[in-house]
């Protein structure tokens, strides 16, 4: 019996610290003071417990609004991402138009384009369209990312509806709209919130375009913000850094924790026939 | 009492605009009539630099800022980022034709896109005139000799020097630190043996790794191209660098190959090293630290056998792409930032973590205000270039990019490669970055 535990729970405990200990580190460095983190007897503990770094990034920098930028830019962008996402992977699953395949290889070769070839050609166009330093901009530049990956992600999640389904609704007299909103759609909740919960992420996390789009320091999110403002040369406010991080990370949290039910659904499959 | 007419008035105002400037109170308004630079109408500018490694830094460049906006009416709006992003925002200015009106950028920046900056000459000549001119490497670095012209401001260097604990070296036996590398590899060993190692990164530190590499490489008369761009690497000068490290890397505390720009300041702070190489920001930040910060001394790097001093820096200036609608009043910013009333107490407010490239400011008094800020002051003087001994541009941009140098001391160091594996790894490397 005991042996049996071991082999259950010894390699999920080992896996369960490997996953976790960056988050602790990052909770210990928040609430450790500056003395403690160059040297410590025990670098795993706090000795003493201090807020300064929490209260130094909300107080000392733009932290707040920065937050407030990346909430605004990632919850809008997955908003936008994922609907047009749902009828695009509709449209290529269900509608099979000629050359629906192509269309379909060609957004998962969209979305394996890596972002540092596709800024300076978007940056032609952002300027020409008097986009730069626009928050909102950030908005449809996402969505070139996050459209071929939920599209694709979404892609095979309704390919495993059942087509019944639509041809049961379809003889009852439904159009395609009533179909894709009333019959598809709560089916495909699980799928759209494992899709949402990745494009917020990515959304949350991006760096680049962001550092190269916006430019005053009102348009930064917390990914530029925390770099621009935390590190001086070889000088890194390492308190200050996990403070923001640990911050930072609290609404993908919440998201996960809300959704993860769905969300194993979204990638595990959809409907059971 | 009875009111001033007006010419009362007017010699009431000419004295007192007399005794101000007399005073240094209107300096900036003063040297702005000298200027050869005439603002273009309605100007407004935008800077892109780098964020200062001192807050001191970029609160005295506001301040300066500020000054110049109320001397010129012309508006400057400063875009600051973290200094390894400046570069990819200016690649990006330059390829789309829009961004910043002056961009603050590092090394090798304005020969990647020389035809696309405003020609500099005037601006150059006028501030290096004024101020002592330049040091060598400053030219090097703005001043394009295929055409003949400045292409970018020289502003300064983050400097480099020796950082180590006095009282360790004196239990090691050296109560002076030593002239040349076979004296400090000496050092390093005593050092160790009394339980406080060196550290010198072989990671990918920007700053660090590729400060104390080159140091060595140039050292010992090793470059990494000739004069005409071709790839001098596999050299025996290079041999001996390499054996060198070797040497010292076995009294190096464990765990350099994957040391980042911050790692040794933690390790100096926390009390695990002896000795390194680093910017000022280590004696500064040990302040808080007064046991250390009583004990830490900085000095300029040894010679090696090529007798000459061999620091590498990073170099910053300032350009402005053709693009700008306002190069006038570009130039006259920059020319206004870098003059004396307002230079001085910028470098000064710094206190050593930017060496400026003017020869006139290293007689500021900030440099020998301490004994850890003079050895900052001379990083300018014997300062080499990254490429050395080759054409600044694309290549050596890329070379110093991709850590060709600083790899193959970590090759040697920490992989154990044969000495000449690695050159010839690095020559390989080089030649097809140098190639493209």
């Amino acid at each position: 019996m005991f042996l049996r535990r071991l082999r259950l729970y010894g390699p999920l405990a080992l896996y369960g610290v490997f996953l976790l200990l960056p988050f602790y580190w990052m909770l210990l460095t928040t609430f450790k003071p500056d003395a403690e983190l160059l040297k410590s007897p025990n670098p795993f503990l706090i000795f003493h417990v201090t807020i300064e770094h929490i209260t130094g990034l909300l107080t000392q920098t733009q932290y707040l609004q920065w937050f407030g930028n990346t909430l605004f830019v990632s919850a809008a962008s997955t908003v936008v991402s994922v609907f047009i996402s749902y009828i695009t992977a509709y449209a290529i699953i269900r509608l099979r138009f000629p050359g629906s395949e192509v269309v379909s290889t060609a957004i998962f070769l969209a979305y394996i384009v890596p972002p540092a070839i596709l800024f300076i050609p978007l940056a032609t166009i952002i300027i020409q369209l008097h986009w730069f330093d626009k928050l909102w901009a950030l908005v449809p530049i996402y969505a070139t990312f996050l459209v071929p990956f939920c599209t694709w992600l979404l892609i095979g999640f309704l390919k495993n509806i059942p087509r019944e389904l639509e041809e049961a609704a379809r003889v009852d007299g439904a159009s395609n709209f009533a179909i894709i909103w009333r019959i598809i759609f709560p089916i495909a909740v699980p799928g759209l919130i494992s899709a949402s919960i990745f494009s917020f992420t990515l959304s949350w996390n991006e760096y680049l375009y962001a550092l190269v789009y916006m430019s005053s320091s009102t348009n930064k999110t917390v990914s530029v913000g925390m770099i621009t403002e935390l590190i001086r040369g070889d000088r890194f406010q390492w308190g200050e850094l996990m403070a923001g991080a640990l911050i930072g990370i609290l609404p993908a949290i919440l998201v996960y924790f809300f959704f993860v039910e769905y969300y194993v659904a979204g990638v595990s499959g959809s409907v059971k026939e | 009492m009875s009111h001033p007419d007006r010419r009362r008035f007017l010699q009431m105002s000419a004295a007192g605009i007399g005794a101000a400037t007399m005073a240094g109170g209107f300096p900036a308004l003063a040297s702005a009539a000298d200027s050869p630079f005439k603002p273009e109408k309605g100007a407004a500018l935008q800077l892109l630099r780098w964020k200062g490694f001192v807050k001191r830094d970029d609160e005295v460049w506001a301040e300066n800022t500020a000054k110049f906006e109320k001397a010129t009416g012309i508006k400057v709006t400063i875009d600051a980022l973290s200094w390894p992003d400046v570069t990819p925002k200016a690649a990006l200015a330059a390829q789309v034709g829009s961004g910043p009106d002056i961009i603050m950028g590092w090394n090798d920046d304005p020969f990647v896109y020389p035809d696309k900056l405003v020609d500099m000459t005037d601006l150059a000549e006028h501030v290096g005139k004024a101020h002592g001119g330049y040091f060598d490497t400053a030219h090097t670095y703005c001043f394009d000799p295929e055409v003949k012209r400045w292409v970018s401001q020289p502003i300064g260097v983050t400097g480099n020097a020796l950082v180590y604990r006095k009282s360790w070296a004196k239990e090691a036996g050296f109560a002076e630190f030593p002239k040349d590398f076979d004296g400090m590899l000496k050092l390093a060993r005593g050092l160790k043996k009394n339980g406080h190692p060196c550290g010198f990164s072989l990671g990918h530190a920007v700053g660090d790794a590729n400060g104390w590499t080159h140091w060595v490489l140039w050292g010992f008369g090793g470059k990494q191209a000739n004069p005409d761009n071709s790839i001098a690497i596999n050299s025996a000068e290079t041999t001996h660098a390499l054996e060198y490290a070797k040497q010292l890397y076995e009294t190096m505390i464990a765990g350099v190959a994957g040391w980042l720009d911050p790692n040794n300041n933690q390790a100096f702070l926390a009390g695990q090293l002896g000795l390194t190489m680093n910017g000022i920001s280590i004696w500064a930040s040990s302040k808080e630290k007064p046991e250390i910060y009583a004990d830490v001394a900085n000095v300029v790097p040894p010679y090696g056998p090529s007798k000459q001093h061999t620091i590498f820096n990073n170099f910053t200036s300032a350009f402005i792409f053709k693009y700008s609608k306002y190069p006038q009043a570009a130039k006259e910013y920059l020319r206004f930032m870098l003059d004396t009333p307002q230079a001085d107490p910028w470098v000064t407010g710094m206190v050593g973590y930017v060496t400026p490239a003017l020869k006139g400011y290293a007689d500021l008094p900030v440099w020998t205000s301490n004994p850890n800020i003079t050895p900052y002051r001379d990083a300018m003087a014997g300062a080499k270039f990254d490429g050395f001994n080759g054409k600044p541009g694309k290549a050596a941009a890329q070379a110093l990019d991709e850590f060709v140098i600083v790899d193959m001391f970590a090759d040697v160091c920490v992989n154990n490669m044969a000495v000449k594996d690695s050159i010839a790894k690095a020559e390989k490397r080089l030649a097809t970055i140098y190639k493209r």
